[in-house]
C-alpha cells in the first residue's frame, strides 16, 4: 500500500495541479503537500524488504532512499521558489510527474521498465521546457522549440539505446561465437551510447548548452538535478545487473575512462571559451558528468564512492546554482537589456549562492565537492600519474572559467548609481525626476538559497555520515574490485 | 512463420516503413505508418512463438498482438487528427500587438513558401540513397550479426531501426522526425517480444509490452504537441524555419 501511494499520489496530484493550472499559487501549495506526503511516505517505507505487485519487485534501500528525500526536498525547493519567479503554467505538474517516474524507477528492479520510465520523463520534461507562464502574453521562442526538439529525439534515441542493450542482455550466455563482435562488448557498447546521450558526456553533450541556454532556470535544474542523476543511478543498477561487462575487462574499463577524461578536458576547455554565464554552466556541467563517469568507471571502491558522493553534491549544486541563477535574471529595476558586470552587489544572495554552488562543483573546500573530488582524484592517482593529472588539468580549466564569468558578471564595480543633483531655484518635488527605486532580493528564494548554502558547508565540514552510508551501499556491489 | 510461405507481412513492413522515409507528404507517410503497424502486429501474430490466448470467431491471436495492434492504431489516429488540425489558431486572445504581428509575418512567409512546385525527383535523392544503404545494411546484418531467433525478424528490426534512424537524419519537417522516433521503438518492440519469447528467456511480459506501447502513444502526443506549438508559431513544419530567425 505504501508503494502504491508513493508512486499514484503524485500522478493524481499532477492530473489535479494540470486541472488548476490557472490559479498558480493554490498549484504550488498543493505541490509542496505532495512533496512533504511523499516524504512521509519514504520515511515509513521499509529498507531492504522487496514487495511483489502485478509481477514486479519494489525494494527501497538506504541509498535510494537518501537520493529520494534529495529529489523531494529540491523539488520542494523549486515549487516555492515558483512562487516568487514565475515559470511555466504547468511547472508543478510536469515537476511531480518527473519525480513520480523517478521515485518508480528507484523502487523497481526490472530493466526494461527502469529504462522505459527514463524514456518517459524525458518525453514528459519536454512539456517542461515549452511551457510558458500563466497569461504570458508572448510566443514560444523558436530557439527553444528546437531544444525540446533536440532533447526529445536524443532522449528516445538514448532510451532505444539502453532497451537494446538490456534486451540483448537477456539473450546473453556465457561463451562468444567465433569470429564476431563479443555480445557482452556490444551490449556495453550500447549502454554507454546511451547513457553517454543521457548524461551529456563529449560528444553528446550537444543537447545540454542549448537546454540551459534556452529553458528557463528551475526546468533545467529538474531536468539535470533530477532526470540526470537518477540516469546515473541506473547506470550503476546496469552495472550491478551485468557485472561481466566490467568484470576482468579492463580494456572496457580504460576506454570509460579514457572517455570521462576526454569530457572533462574537452568541457573543461570550452567552458573558458563560453560567451555566456549559462554557457559556462552548462559545460561546467558536462565536466562534472565527467568525473562522476570517471569514478562509475574505475569501478573502485573508493571511485565509486566519490561518483556517489559526487552525484549527490551535483543534485544539491544544481538546484542551488540555477535557483541563484533565476533570482540573478529577474528584472531589477535598472535598465534593462544591459549585461551587468555589478550582480554580486546588487544581488548578493543570488550572487553568493551561484558562486558557492561553482565551487561546489568544482571541488573547492570548505564545500562538500571538496571531499568528493578528493575520493575521485585518489582513485586516478591508483590508474598513474597521468589519469590524476588530467583530473586536476580539467579542474583547472574549470577553475579558469569559472574566474573568468565571476569577473566579468559578478565582481565588478557598482553600475548605474543614482547621483544626487543639485536643487534649481525655484524647483518643486514635482519638477525633479523619479528617483530610481530597485527591487530588492525575493525574501523567501533567498532564504531557500542561504539553507542549501548551508547544507553544502555542513556535509562539507562533516561528510563522514555520508561516506559512511555511501560505504556501506558499495559492499553490496557485485562489479566493484574490493 | 512457416518457413515455406511468402512472407507477405513483412513485405508489407519493409514497404510502407521504406515509404516513410522515401515520402515528405503527411497524407502518405501517416497512412504507410498505419500500415506498418498494422504489418507487424501480423508478422508477430505469425509467429510461433507467441501462443494465441485470445479467440475472435475462428481466429486466435496473442493479448500482445492486440496491444501492438491498438498502439499502431492510436498513434496514428494521434498524427491524423494532429496533421488535420493545425489550421487552429489557439491563446490568441492572450497575445499582445508584437507577437500578432509576429504570427501575421510567419503567415505571409509560409504562404510565399507554399507555392505547389513540380515534381522534382532530385529532392528525393538523399532519401532514396539512405533508403538503399538500409536494405544493405539489413539485409548484411542479420548474416553477419544474427541476434533474434530467424533470419527474417532480424531483418525485420534492423530494416525499422535503420529506416527510423535515416528518417530522422534525412528530414526536415516535424512530424516526420515523429515518424523516425516511432520506427526507432516498433524496432525495439519487435525484437523484445521476438528475444523475450525465446525458449532460454524470462518470457514476453505483457506489462513490459504494454509499456512500451504508451511510450509510443505518449511520445505521438508530444510530438502532436510540438507540431502544433511549431505551426502555431511559423505556420509551418519545416525545421529549417526554427534556425532562421
Amino acid at each position: 500500500m505504501l508503494y502504491l501511494s508513493l508512486v499514484l499520489f503524485p500522478i493524481a496530484m499532477s492530473a489535479s495541479c494540470f486541472a488548476l493550472r490557472k490559479y498558480a499559487r493554490l498549484v504550488v501549495v498543493a505541490g509542496v503537500g505532495v512533496i512533504l506526503a511523499e516524504i512521509a511516505l519514504i520515511l515509513q517505507v521499509p529498507l531492504d524488504e522487496p514487495v511483489r505487485f502485478l509481477g514486479v519487485t519494489l525494494s527501497l534501500n538506504a541509498l535510494s532512499r537518501l537520493f529520494l528525500l534529495i529529489f523531494l526536498g529540491i523539488g520542494g525547493i523549486l515549487f516555492l521558489v515558483t512562487w516568487y519567479i514565475p515559470h511555466g503554467e504547468n511547472f508543478v505538474a510536469v515537476s511531480l510527474l518527473i519525480l513520480m517516474m523517478s521515485i518508480t524507477i528507484l523502487l523497481l528492479q526490472d530493466p526494461f521498465l527502469i529504462s522505459l520510465l527514463l524514456i518517459w520523463a524525458g518525453i514528459v520534461a519536454v512539456l517542461a521546457i515549452v511551457d510558458l507562464p500563466v497569461r504570458a502574453g508572448v510566443l514560444v521562442h523558436t530557439r527553444l522549440l528546437a531544444s525540446a526538439l533536440k532533447y526529445l529525439i536524443l532522449m528516445v534515441i538514448a532510451g532505444v539505446l539502453i532497451y537494446l542493450g538490456f534486451v540483448l542482455a537477456e539473450v546473453y550466455r556465457p561463451g562468444e561465437v567465433a569470429g564476431r563482435l563479443p555480445l557482452v562488448r556490444f551490449i556495453l557498447a550500447l549502454l554507454i551510447g546511451g547513457f553517454a546521450l543521457r548524461l551529456a558526456l563529449i560528444p553528446f553533450h550537444t543537447w545540454l548548452p542549448d537546454l540551459v541556454e534556452q529553458v528557463q532556470p528551475l526546468v533545467s535544474a529538474l531536468i539535470i538535478a533530477i532526470i540526470n542523476t537518477t540516469g546515473f543511478l541506473v547506470l550503476i543498477l546496469s552495472f550491478q545487473r551485468l557485472p561481466v561487462l566490467l568484470a576482468d575487462n579492463p580494456n572496457g574499463t580504460l576506454l570509460l575512462r579514457t572517455g570521462a577524461m576526454i569530457t572533462m578536458v574537452l568541457a573543461g576547455l570550452m567552458s573558458l571559451g563560453a560567451g555566456s554565464m549559462r554557457q559556462t554552466l552548462s559545460y561546467l556541467l558536462i565536466y562534472n558528468s565527467g568525473m562522476i563517469f570517471y569514478g562509475l568507471a574505475t569501478t573502485s571502491v573508493v571511485g565509486l564512492t566519490g561518483a556517489l558522493f559526487e552525484m549527490v553534491n551535483q543534485t544539491v549544486a544544481v538546484a542551488l546554482i540555477f535557483v541563484s541563477l533565476a533570482m540573478l535574471e529577474q528584472p531589477d529595476g535598472r535598465t534593462p537589456g544591459m549585461q551587468r558586470s555589478d550582480l554580486l552587489r546588487r544581488w548578493p544572495v543570488a550572487g553568493m549562492g551561484f558562486l558557492g554552488g561553482m565551487l561546489l562543483l568544482l571541488g573547492m573546500p570548505p564545500f562538500s565537492g571538496f571531499a568528493s573530488k578528493q575520493f575521485l582524484y585518489h582513485a586516478a592517482w591508483q590508474h598513474g600519474w597521468i589519469e590524476c593529472a588530467l583530473l586536476l588539468l580539467a579542474t583547472l580549466f574549470a577553475g579558469l572559467a569559472l574566474i573568468r564569468v565571476a569577473y566579468t558578471r559578478l565582481l565588478g564595480p557598482q553600475e548605474e548609481i543614482p547621483i544626487p543633483t543639485p536643487e534649481m531655484h525655484g524647483e518643486i518635488d514635482l519638477d525633479r525626476p523619479v528617483t530610481q527605486r530597485l527591487k530588492p532580493e525575493p525574501h523567501v528564494p533567498a532564504v531557500l538559497t542561504v539553507l542549501l548554502f548551508l547544507a553544502c558547508l555542513v556535509v562539507g565540514l562533516y561528510p563522514q555520515p555520508l561516506v559512511v552510508l555511501i560505504n556501506n551501499t558499495i559492499q553490496d556491489l557485485t562489479f566493484v574490485n574490493l | 512463420m512457416t518457413s515455406g510461405s511468402f512472407p507477405w507481412p513483412l513485405l508489407g513492413l519493409a514497404i510502407s516503413s521504406g515509404l516513410i522515409l522515401l515520402l515528405q507528404d503527411w497524407r502518405q507517410t501517416i497512412p504507410c505508418l498505419l500500415i506498418s503497424a498494422v504489418c507487424q502486429a501480423w508478422f508477430l501474430a505469425e509467429q510461433q512463438f507467441l501462443k494465441p490466448d485470445i479467440s475472435f470467431g475462428f481466429w486466435g491471436f496473442s493479448t500482445v498482438v492486440l496491444v501492438k495492434f491498438l498502439a499502431g492504431v492510436a498513434v496514428s489516429t494521434i498524427l491524423t487528427i494532429t496533421a488535420l488540425t493545425f489550421s487552429k489558431e489557439y491563446g490568441l486572445e492572450d497575445l499582445d500587438e508584437f507577437g500578432l504581428s509576429e504570427l501575421r509575418r510567419a503567415a505571409r512567409a509560409a504562404q510565399r513558401q507554399a507555392v505547389p512546385r513540380p515534381f522534382q525527383p532530385g529532392e528525393y535523392a538523399l532519401t532514396f540513397w539512405a533508403m538503399v544503404l538500409a536494405l544493405f545494411a539489413s539485409l548484411t546484418l542479420p548474416r553477419i550479426y544474427p541476434i533474434a531467433p530467424s533470419p527474417r525478424i532480424d531483418f525485420a528490426w534492423y530494416w525499422l531501426g535503420l529506416t527510423g534512424l535515416f528518417t530522422i537524419a534525412t528530414t526536415s519537417n516535424m512530424l516526420k522526425v515523429g515518424m523516425g522516433l516511432l520506427l526507432c521503438t516498433g524496432s525495439i518492440d519487435l525484437l523484445y517480444t521476438a528475444v523475450a519469447s525465446g525458449s532460454q528467456a524470462s518470457g514476453v511480459s505483457v506489462g513490459a509490452v504494454a509499456m512500451l506501447s504508451l511510450v509510443m502513444i505518449l511520445l505521438a502526443l508530444v510530438v502532436a504537441y510540438l507540431s502544433g506549438l511549431l505551426f502555431g508559431r511559423l505556420k509551418t513544419l519545416e525545421l529549417n524555419e526554427l534556425y532562421k530567425r
